[in-house]
């Protein structure tokens, strides 16, 4: 028996055999341990790691150091990389990787951990928000389960930005994998330990996410370190209903429940999905507005424009979080334990102003509470195009039941002039989603359209090409017909209006700017009491008044009211066509029309001016 | 696997012993020793056998309730809830300290003793137990003098056969407290696991006790023996009467400090028995 145990003790012919991998547990001591490499990643400052030979660890012939750079160094933005050897090593006797650190100020390290090899990162494992202090101390990253890096690259990874815009330089020491025994065994733990329920459709994807593993230090203080999925063992109670893969992507393929957990080596992780799956999944209407009317912002039929996120998670005040799915190839926004959420696209913001809705597909899976309502607010930017500043303006409209209602989608289409407080729509650059009483809701098809009742200022299209025979037209001005010859377009009446003739896609168009009033004169008196109408097209994004008069020696005149602007249906690209019965001019002469007159405000175009029958 | 072995055969005959530990010093000093063979009879125990939820034998245990923080400052409210102290029906007894308001305390705990239902002078008392852990976070397994309530503290005597410490889960204190030597003064000695952590598992802590010493175990292995000639030189022996068992989990307190925001909530002490044994002829 003795013998035996003195031979336990001793590396046997068989453990010998089977160690294939190097069980080297330094990664950096006093310099880089065999076969460590270093590649650091994109975007860091390239110098930002050197190995330190004048500050070390317990006066150590070196250490790591790290110089985080400040904003905007044109060397880069943080510092960071991974530190990797060529084949890998067998850390499954040890339980965490340690270190001694400190900073030249109070820090705290974005992330820091192992398993990243700039390959597959399959066992990675790291802690977010290290807090350093700027005297040496040692810290601890435990391994979640130690058995699954028998063959590990990853020795050490970190990346490290600005404080509050500043640099500021960190040091490592004595890294290395150890076998410590005075950490907790982890605990486990899916979508970051909480049981969460969902209702689902078949056809829906889904990621677990929140992946940790929660140890108790030597300390008695917990950590958690996040953990990639191949630590876990997922499982479903109903793969009938959802299936789970070994990435934790979770396929929902049939109507009922069930529950996704998982295992972190023996033990049960903390944490569960139900999915409630209602079937088949109904998708939001698809839009049919016109791709050159619409500004996207969520939507797969029409390109959206660049956005900053979909969920800003607004620290301290919002609950909410994503659960996004995809669909059959739909992508749908699911906001989960709802109270408000902004999507922001600031870069650049988006003008609207010659948008005339917002739209809005909304899908609530749950009950519709007594007092619920939802509401959508649009933030302008103002000149400067970024939040703040002192000129952002937003409004906000509220939605109630009857509008709400559950498991139905709702479309919405807000009028922007229901943003009553939104007066300017030039530099729009957020959507914010609030709501009372309402947990979950999907939301799609979000984009910014024009119904045709808002035009630009200046017509994008020629006015329409008239049709009438010119054998029954005595035209004023159109480029169709021969016009009265000699008239005055521009007659000097006093008149403030700046009359011009512009060219409308190769179409030639009267435009009257600072416009009060102004008159025509016909080159000759022309009897038009054979003729029924008289027809004009115009064109006005800001007029709030406008009318047309004919004038027969007198002087005898009539007001004729047109309707403005002219976007205001029916219209062609905002160009409005009008044929006023002459009748409507009585008790103007109509054998002898001398002179028209138009009077109003804003900015006109006019084409098309003819009397026909 | 070897260490096991031997530590749950302390009571091996001389010569083996000697032959098993010749064989282990040259690759791994070891913590076994050599101890006297003793008879232990059983005189009582609770192994704790019963229901999940349920409070633990009332022929055996009473409680102390209330928040007066125990002249310790401590911070918990002591209950009787089955939410505090309770049976897992798996033959452990469960006390849990939880981070909650009641009673005009932040936490609740409790605290068992065999005060009025058993009381005995001399021999082995034991538990196996698992700890709790977390800054702030106390739990004992320890004794009072049965005559508390006629002669004051420390004058009773107090033998604490189990303290530690939540933010150093890995070191076990010793403690007996009497006139002389008591509260900071008490005469102690501290035992560390080495590479592991009392809540990771199960451990047996115990005390041996007779007319002239105490001897303090963690696992069969003995850390500490203070002897009545140690104890006269700082004061006075008074450990030739009955004792009566408590069990607790206190929250913050002079010994431990104050829990933090880090602390993990609920924590748990695992009793898996209290046996008490008196020495045979």
């Amino acid at each position: 028996m003795s013998l035996l145990l003195v031979l336990g003790c001793q590396n046997d012919d068989a453990d010998l055999q089977e160690a294939k991998y190097s069980a080297n547990p330094d990664v950096f001591i006093d310099t880089f341990s065999p076969g460590l490499n270093f590649s650091a990643f994109g975007g860091t400052v390239i110098l930002g790691f050197q190995v330190d030979k004048d500050v070390s660890y317990n006066k150590t012939a070196a250490s790591m150091r790290f110089d985080v750079p400040n904003v905007n160094d044109p060397a880069g933005a943080y510092v960071g990389g991974s530190y990797y050897t060529s084949v890998g090593r067998d850390l499954s006797e040890y339980d965490a990787l340690t270190f001694w650190a400190k900073s030249s100020q109070s820090a705290t390290i974005d992330v820091i951990g192992f398993g990243n090899d700039f390959g597959a990162n399959k066992y990675q494992a790291s802690i977010s928000g290290l807090v350093l202090s700027t005297t040496w101390k040692k810290y601890i990253i435990p391994i979640p389960d130690p058995s699954k890096l028998k063959i590990e690259k990853g020795m050490l990874f970190l990346s490290e930005g600005p404080e509050e815009g500043k640099g500021y330089t960190f040091w490592l020491d004595e890294v290395k994998f150890e076998k410590l025994g005075t950490i907790s065994n982890g605990q486990g733990g899916i979508l970051n330990g909480t049981d969460k329920v969902e209702t689902s459709f078949i056809g829906v994807n889904r990621t677990i996410d929140g992946l940790i593993s929660t140890f108790n230090l030597p300390n008695g203080i917990n950590q958690s370190v996040n953990v990639t999925p191949a630590y876990f063992v997922f499982t479903s109670s109903n793969p009938t209903v959802a299936t789970v893969n070994e990435l934790g992507i979770v396929n929902v393929v049939g109507s009922g429940t069930a529950v996704i957990t998982a295992k972190l080596g023996a033990n049960d992780a903390k944490g569960s999905l139900t999915i409630n799956s209602a079937g088949s999944y109904t998708p939001a209407p698809t839009p049919t507005q016109d791709a050159s009317k619409v500004i996207s912002i969520y939507t797969e039929k029409y390109p959206n424009v660049p956005v900053d996120y979909y969920n800003g998670y607004w620290a301290p005040y919002q609950t909410t979080k994503s659960a996004d799915f995809t669909v059959n190839g739909d992508n749908v926004l699911n906001y989960t334990n709802f109270n408000f959420v902004g999507i922001q696209f600031s870069s650049p913001t988006v003008d609207a102003s010659v948008m005339s809705h917002l739209h809005v597909d909304l899908y609530m899976p749950n009950a519709i509470p007594s007092g619920a309502n939802f509401k959508v607010q649009l933030v302008d930017f103002g000149a400067d195009g970024v939040a703040g500043g002192g000129d952002d303006k937003g409004s906000t409209v509220t939605y109630t039941s009857p509008t709400l209602v559950t498991k139905n989608w709702i479309s919405l289409n807000i009028p922007l002039s229901n943003f009553s407080g939104l007066t300017s729509k030039t530099h729009i650059g957020q959507i914010i989603f609030e709501g009372t009483n309402i947990t979950n809701f999907y939301a799609d098809n979000i984009y910014f359209y024009n119904d045709g009742s808002i035009i630009p200022p200046v017509p994008a299209t020629a006015a329409p090409t008239p049709t009438v025979a010119a054998a029954n037209v005595t035209s004023v001005f159109s480029d169709t017909y021969t016009n009265v010859a000699g008239t005055n377009l521009n007659p000097g009446w006093g008149q403030a209006t700046v009359a011009t003739q512009v060219s409308i896609v190769g179409n030639n168009t009267l435009r009257y700017g600072g416009f009060n009033y102004q008159g025509i004169e016909l080159g000759s008196a022309q009897n038009v009491s054979s003729k029924t109408h008289l027809h004009l097209d115009y064109y006005t994004s800001n007029s709030t008044s406008l009318k047309v008069y004919l004038i027969s020696p007198g002087p005898v005149e009539k007001a004729y009211t047109l309707t403005v602007p002219s976007s205001v249906a029916p219209s062609v690209g905002g160009w409005k066509s009008i044929d006023i019965p002459l009748t409507a001019f009585s008790p103007v002469n109509l054998s002898n029309i001398t002179q028209l007159k138009f009077d109003g405000n804003g900015t006109i175009y006019l084409d098309n001016i003819y009397f026909r029958n | 696997m070897k260490n096991y072995l031997l530590n749950k055969n302390y009571i091996l005959t001389v010569s083996f012993a000697i032959v098993l530990l010749f064989s282990i010093v040259s690759c791994n000093p070891d913590t076994n020793q050599k101890i006297e063979q003793r008879n232990w009879e059983l005189t009582w125990s609770d192994e704790f056998d019963g229901a999940a939820g349920i409070l633990p034998d009332a022929t055996k245990w009473t409680y102390d309730i209330g928040n007066s923080g125990w002249g310790n400052q401590e911070l918990q409210y002591y209950t009787n809830r089955p939410e505090n102290v309770a049976l897992d029906g798996s033959g452990n007894l469960v006390i849990t300290a939880k981070s909650e308001n009641f009673g005009g305390a932040a936490f609740t705990s409790a605290r068992i003793k065999t005060q009025g239902l058993f009381t005995q002078a001399y021999g082995r008392f034991e538990a196996r137990i698992k700890t709790p852990y977390g800054p702030g976070i106390w739990p004992a397994f320890w004794m009072l003098g049965a005559n508390n309530q006629t002669v004051a503290w420390p004058q009773c005597g107090e033998i604490d056969i189990l303290e530690l410490k939540g933010n150093q889960p890995s070191i076990l204190y010793g403690s007996i407290h009497g006139p002389g030597y008591s509260g900071g003064g008490a005469i102690t000695d501290s035992f560390a696991l080495e590479n592991n952590r009392f809540d990771k598992d199960f451990h047996i802590f115990a005390v041996e006790w007779d007319t002239d010493k105490i001897d303090f175990f963690v696992d069969g292995y003995l850390y500490q023996r203070i002897s009545k000639n140690t104890v006269n030189t700082k004061g006075e022996w008074v450990y030739d009467h009955p004792f009566f068992m408590i069990l607790n989990v206190a929250v913050g307190g002079n010994f431990v400090g104050f829990p933090t925001s880090d602390t993990p909530f609920p924590q748990k002490m695992t009793i898996d028995y209290v046996r008490v044994y008196e020495l045979a002829n």
